[in-house]
């Protein structure tokens, strides 16, 4: 006989309890490990995904130009590749808009992608080649969308790239779109990269695969991508990638090109958007320097007018460049060549007015004027004579006439006089007039430049070699990052963003919380069950020289083993538990998701985890029942009274208990008040809340029956009901125990119904519709003001009246929403106008406001100077919290062109339609984002009952900018559908609680009233029928029950109360959650019903013998 | 040798306590055996507690041995229990899920002997009669079936002072006789100082001491 040996026996002896205490442990192992699990899954899930779309890739090659699609092979060619990487293919990607052109069904948000069999040989795709002609692949998702199958005629709409940028005088306005008719040929499947994406996301991929030379030419861009997807050979880094980008890359690559100009030998510097940016223009002046060259900006522009009194020229070229003559550094001096002062009359001295367009935000063309002193007159000839000085402008240089001009402002040809076509035909693009390259940046730089083309004199030098050896300067000093190449190591990003955004293991941990709990409390009541059971075995051993620490350790050991028993089954049971919730979470909480892509990954960690956390809970609860048994005198459990003692409250009276009341409620209180003062996160709050104020009700309970208990002159019971409702003080630790256990359920399950959220007013300025009803997303950027007459007519809207459109400037970016799982990186953001900042719509729940202007209106504070280089941006509350994990404070850091740029966030909205970004100002926006054209986000203020209408004229009359209007209800009605699917999760998984708690009750009912056999049968001795025992025995089930409920109850309001408040959301009860309390009631009722029948059924005539 | 002197015993009531235990002293050496009488109430139980150590006197001292078990500390009373007293209760308290062999052993987990205490109980075992029994569960014995290996279990350690509360209590004539024989019995072999508590006269007739306890004070009749 060793203690083992009695530790087994006892194991055996008392199975039947044993196998509930095990069934208890290992459901609370099996839902929080199974928690665990989904959490593992989730981010498993999304890892498969991403590695399995990204097929081969693992580097990313990006720019915001294109480039010759031969840099692919000049990088793979060099030595220096192949020591890190195995392939690299080049590719066209695009956003498009798809639709089937029979059926007009069509998917917005598809990826676009030119590709060659280059493509499908970098991924190892031996049975795809192509496509040609005018053939297409589409994705299986894209198919089902447009109803697509081969043969099906698809329109590819997609926003044709344009060097000049769309936003300066020359940029094309009216063409930034571009439709081109294919046929299917075959639907891909996910296996042959039919769902190739390289930016992760857990919805269905909708992809066409156009043949890249078809692309190019549609785009005119030939021979030319604008991205290379790179196959690493081992691990390997962006560096080299880096640094065979900036060998190889030609000047072409960058947009740039020299040429070489005569008869004077000299070198110009143009840029193909007809303007040179800040970082070339930065990159041409430090390679002239190191070639030993001389470099000169010239910035020539379009004068509408140059007038001299009533005398004038229309649409001539200036230049803003040195002319070969001196000229005043005073004043605004302009040199005109000789037939322009003849034309005009003038003379040195004489002052010149030059009337000129510029492009203004938000969208319109604005004639401005300047005003000059005749500082000279030169003859047409030598540099002055120079053609090359103006960019070429397509649809105005390549001209024979000026009647032929068709450039993308308006023009009035009937100011053209026929000497001005004689100008035109003799001296075609030589600047009529000169001024200072000061005066010219002065008046027409933009966000895109300050020069059209660079000079560059060879001095005495041949010019073939100074040109070479400047080319090669110019190389060396561009920087691929700072000219808009990215390297981007796609699959350690994704695999990054695999982690999530949301926690999901985190979430069903707290959603099982109370389900792991009630768990936990059944394993412990059956475990207390044993030993009180057991309670002459302890007094025994302890008689008999077995210390307390000893019994104490024994019967640790016994539940210890039955708690790891318990785990070990737990664990396997896991599994089934994470799969049933990955199953949910693929059907009925798909909400939560947005995709079916989910599958169950084990893992052994969360299993142990899970395991190891639910075995050291039931070792606390074990500890916690022996605990009170080391109080009780040997001779008290030799004679098997412990009923009295058990319970703490019981011995040492109320006291203790009126404190533990007071002391839980004030925390509870507290915690509230906090969260409501904002001091701390209002979710963990809200928990920590109800729990404080739960366990203060379970504390007054327990004072209550221990009082009731110990209460010697009180007043005989006058009822039968009376004496049940007293009986549940005999076992006080059992009865608070199986409240507690109702309680929680009822709790979880009221409380969290009270968040559900509701629909937003669309009318309202301050709701999260901003009182917008319609928002509008375009693939192709509008540039024009979409409240002037040009940008009404692109969206359909000339005819309606009481119409306001804001609009956004976008850079693309990541979904910082819930409907994203992946962990953003560089969230999608927005640029958001003066005006709509003054207009003070939508609520914030929480600012930097230290002004009462701010206090007003926050989004003043996006228009707030901040110290170093930060940015100031407003962000949603609820994007915040669960996506980014950021508060109003916090910086968010992203990467930009090739250095860190840190975004203050200053204010947070409360629940708004704005999810998926971040705002800031829009100066802010496009002195960070110059390459950003146009607007691509509009939020229409129309009458709400017109929404419907507008959203169907608009998507019809602008489908050629890729227009998807949606009712601001909706969108924010999908992210509410989020937090809602995950309140119907928490409360499934309550239920599931409530079940667990409810068999528990049954079982203590049981126990209770099999233990009082003998009491039952000297009661029936005396007189009483089944029915009185049946009411007395109901009624004290009844008292428990109705404790049980309220305590949840009155819980579960307290705790809600200001979170419901503050939020807008109805109170309870609601009717999902009336039925409840009801369905809990009736569960109760009916296992006590059940308990009692089964106890009274029991031969008590017998009972009464043995008495 | 076993020495009571002065001892009181009071309970706290709502009304005041209760004392039923007052002044009481006496001394019995190793080899004597005394039967403990007196009514429902009267605190012969709590005497026997009070003597097993398992409840502290109000005042008053005890020795056993010339060692006072109350100044102990929780640690060696246990010890002291274990190793000086040994214990046979009315209602048996056996573990139903030990064999007899087993239940007379559970004394010794406390300071295991190894084999001895195996070889001790199994000669208890067959002492009480019930070898053939040896592995049996407690709920395939007789009422006396379960005293006879209780007092074998009280007897395993050796015990200086064997404390039995109404051994017989439960028994029908037949099986109380049987018991207390072989209580007595064994109380010779052992040498024990033997102190039962009863209410049965023809229990208490064996003994040769008797002591009768009537409004808290013990007096030897005997």
């Amino acid at each position: 006989m060793t203690s083992t040996t009695l530790v087994r026996r006892g194991l055996q002896h008392y199975w039947r309890t044993n196998l509930a205490v095990i069934a208890g442990v290992a459901t609370a192992v099996a839902v929080l490990a199974g928690a665990l699990l989904v959490g593992d899954s989730v981010r498993g899930s999304l890892r498969d995904l991403v590695v399995q779309r990204l097929g081969r890739a693992d580097r990313l090659v990006v720019a915001t130009g294109f480039f010759r699609d031969a840099l692919a092979d000049d990088i793979r060619g060099d030595r220096v590749f192949d020591a890190d990487y195995r392939d690299i293919a080049p590719l066209i990607v695009m956003q498009g808009v798809v639709a089937d052109q029979a059926t007009g069904r069509r998917a917005s948000g598809v990826q676009v992608y030119g590709v060659d069999d280059r493509f499908w040989r970098f991924h190892g795709i031996a049975d795809v080649a192509g496509p040609a002609g005018r053939d297409a692949y589409v994705s299986r998702a894209l198919a089902a969308d447009i109803g697509a199958a081969p043969g099906t005629t698809a329109v590819v709409r997609i926003e044709k790239p344009s060097a000049i940028p769309l936003e300066s005088l020359h940029g094309r306005k009216e063409s930034a779109g571009r439709s081109i008719v294919l046929t299917v040929r075959r639907v891909i499947d996910a296996a042959q990269m039919g769902d190739f994406t390289i930016r992760p996301q857990q919805g269905d991929v909708r992809a066409v695969f156009v043949p890249m030379r078809r692309l190019q030419q549609d785009v005119e861009q030939p021979g030319r991508v604008n991205a290379m997807l790179v196959a690493d050979r081992q691990r390997a880094t962006n560096a080299p990638l880096q640094l065979l980008l900036k060998r190889h890359a030609h000047l072409e690559d960058f947009g740039l090109t020299l040429r070489t100009l005569g008869p004077q030998p000299a070198i110009a510097l143009e840029s193909s958007a007809g303007i040179i940016d800040g970082p070339r223009a930065a990159a041409a002046d430090r390679a002239a320097v190191q070639a030993n060259l001389v470099a000169k900006p010239v910035f020539t522009y379009l004068a509408n007018t140059i007038r001299h009194g009533d005398r004038e020229v229309p649409y001539s070229l200036v230049s803003a460049t040195d002319p070969g003559v001196p000229l005043p550094s005073t004043g605004h001096p302009i040199v005109l060549n000789d037939w322009t002062a003849r034309e005009l009359g003038a003379k040195p001295g004489d002052a010149i007015t030059l009337d000129y367009y510029v492009w203004e935000d938000p969208g319109y063309l604005e004639t401005r004027r300047a005003e000059f002193t005749v500082a000279g007159i030169v003859p047409i000839a030598g540099a002055a004579a120079d053609r090359d000085l103006a960019p070429v402008y397509p649809g105005i240089t390549g001209t024979e006439s000026l009647s032929d001009w068709d450039p993308p402002f308006p023009i009035d040809l009937k100011r053209v006089r026929p000497v001005d076509e004689d100008y035109w035909k003799k001296y075609r693009t030589t600047p009529k007039a000169f001024v200072t390259f000061a005066d010219g940046r002065r008046l027409w730089q933009t966000r895109y430049g300050d020069r059209t083309s660079v000079r560059l004199a060879a001095g005495g030098q041949p010019v073939d070699q100074a040109r070479a050896r400047y080319e090669a300067a110019l190389r060396s000093a561009l920087d691929p990052e700072s000219m808009g190449f990215t390297v981007r190591a796609v699959r350690d990003e994704g695999l990054t963003a695999s982690r999530g955004s949301t926690d999901f293991g985190e979430y069903f941990v707290y959603f099982s919380f109370f389900l792991v709990a009630s768990a936990l409390v059944l394993a412990a009541l059956f475990f207390r069950l044993t030993v009180e059971q057991r309670a002459r075995e302890v007094g025994l051993l302890r008689a008999v020289g077995f210390g307390t620490p000893r019994v104490r350790t024994l019967f640790t050991a016994e539940g210890l083993l039955l708690a790891a028993i318990g785990s070990a089954i737990g664990a396997v049971a896991a599994v089934g538990y994470g799969a049933a919730m990955m199953a949910g979470l693929r059907t009925w909480w798909s909400g939560a998701v947005g995709t079916t892509s989910l599958t169950l990954h084990v893992s052994a960690a969360s299993l142990l985890a899970g395991a190891a956390g639910a075995l050291v809970a039931a070792g606390a609860c074990i500890w916690w029942t022996l605990r009170g048994l080391s109080r009780l005198s040997e001779r008290a459990l030799l004679a098997g009274q412990l009923q009295s003692d058990v319970l703490p409250t019981a011995r040492r009276g109320g006291r203790a208990m009126t404190l533990s009341v007071v002391a839980f409620a004030a925390l509870g209180f507290g915690l509230i008040g906090a969260a409501a003062g904002k001091a701390i996160d209002p979710a963990g709050a809200f928990f920590g809340a109800g729990a404080a104020i739960l366990i203060a009700c379970l504390c007054l309970l327990a004072a209550r029956l221990g009082k009731g208990r110990s209460k010697g002159g009180r007043r005989p019971s006058t009822s039968i009901a009376n004496l049940g409702f007293r009986n549940a003080s005999v076992r006080p630790g059992r009865s608070v125990l199986a409240v507690a256990v109702i309680a929680s359920a009822v709790f979880i399950l009221i409380s969290v119904d009270a968040f559900r959220l509701s629909d937003a007013d669309p009318t309202d300025r301050k709701a999260g519709t901003g009182g917008y009803p319609l928002l509008v997303d375009l693939l192709v950027p509008i540039v024009h003001d979409p409240n002037s007459a040009d940008g009404r007519d692109a969206l359909g809207l000339s005819g309606a009246a009481g119409i306001h459109v804001e609009p956004f400037r976008v850079r693309p970016g990541e979904d910082a929403s819930c409907l994203n799982l992946y962990e953003p990186t560089t969230p999608r953001i927005l640029g958001v106008s003066r005006r709509f900042i003054g207009e003070g719509r939508f609520s914030f729940q929480g600012s930097l406001a230290s002004t009462d202007a701010e206090r007003a209106n926050p989004w003043l504070l996006l228009d707030r100077a901040l110290p170093g280089d930060a940015v100031p941006i407003a962000a949603d509350s609820n994007s915040l919290t669960y996506v980014l994990h950021k508060k109003v404070g916090d910086d968010i850091v992203l990467a930009h062109g090739g250095a860190p740029l840190r975004l203050h966030v200053v204010a947070a909205l409360d629940d708004s339609l704005f999810q998926g970004e971040l705002l800031m100002s829009e100066p802010n926006f496009i002195r960070l984002f110059p390459e950003q054209q146009g607007y691509r986000f509009l939020l229409i203020d129309a009458p709400p009952q017109t929404a419907a209408q507008l959203s169907d004229t608009i998507e019809k009359t602008a489908s050629d900018l890729g227009a998807d209007a949606v009712a601001t209800r909706r969108r924010l009605a999908e992210f509410h559908a989020v937090e809602n699917t995950y309140l119907s999760t928490f409360q499934s998984l309550g239920g599931l609680g409530l079940l667990v708690g409810t068999i528990g009750l049954a079982a203590v009912l049981l126990r209770n009233v099999l233990e009082r056999r003998r009491e039952l049968a000297l009661l029936r001795a005396v007189g009483f029928a089944r029915s009185h025992l049946f009411t007395l025995v109901l009624s004290e089930n009844v008292a428990l029950l109705v404790w049980g409920l309220s305590t949840g109850l009155v819980s579960a309001l307290i705790a809600i109360a200001p979170a419901a408040l503050q939020r807008g959301a109805r109170l309870p009860l609601s009717a999902g959650g009336g039925l409840l309390v009801v369905a809990v009631l009736a569960a109760g009722l009916l296992s006590s019903v059940v308990a009692t029948r089964a106890a009274l059924r029991a031969p008590l005539v017998a009972a009464l013998r043995s008495e | 040798m076993l020495r009571v002197t002065n001892l009181s015993k009071d309970y706290p009531t709502p009304r005041g306590p209760l004392r039923v235990l007052s002044d009481v002293s006496f001394e019995m050496a190793p080899g004597d055996a005394a039967a403990v009488m007196g009514p429902s109430g009267s605190g012969k139980s709590s005497l026997l507690y009070i003597l097993g150590g398992l409840e502290p006197p109000t005042s008053g001292t005890i020795s056993l041995d010339g060692r006072n078990p109350f100044e102990l500390s929780a640690t060696d009373l246990a010890a002291f229990r274990n190793a000086r007293i040994g214990f046979v209760f009315q209602d048996h308290c056996l573990l139903p899920q030990c064999s007899v062999l087993e239940n007379v052993l559970i004394p010794t987990l406390v300071a295991p002997k190894g084999e001895a205490d195996a070889a001790r109980a199994r000669h208890l075992v067959d002492r009480v009669g019930l070898a053939d029994r040896i592995d049996h569960r407690p709920a395939e014995l007789s009422g006396g079936e379960r005293q006879r290996v209780a007092i074998a279990r009280a007897l395993v350690r050796e015990p200086r002072l064997l404390l039995c509360d109404e051994p017989t209590g439960n028994l029908d004539r037949a099986a109380a006789e049987n018991v207390a024989a072989l209580l007595l019995d064994l109380h010779r072999l052992e040498n024990t100082i033997l102190l039962v508590v009863t209410h049965s006269a023809p229990l208490a007739e064996h003994f040769p001491i008797r002591f009768d306890l009537q409004d808290a004070q013990l007096h030897r009749s005997r």
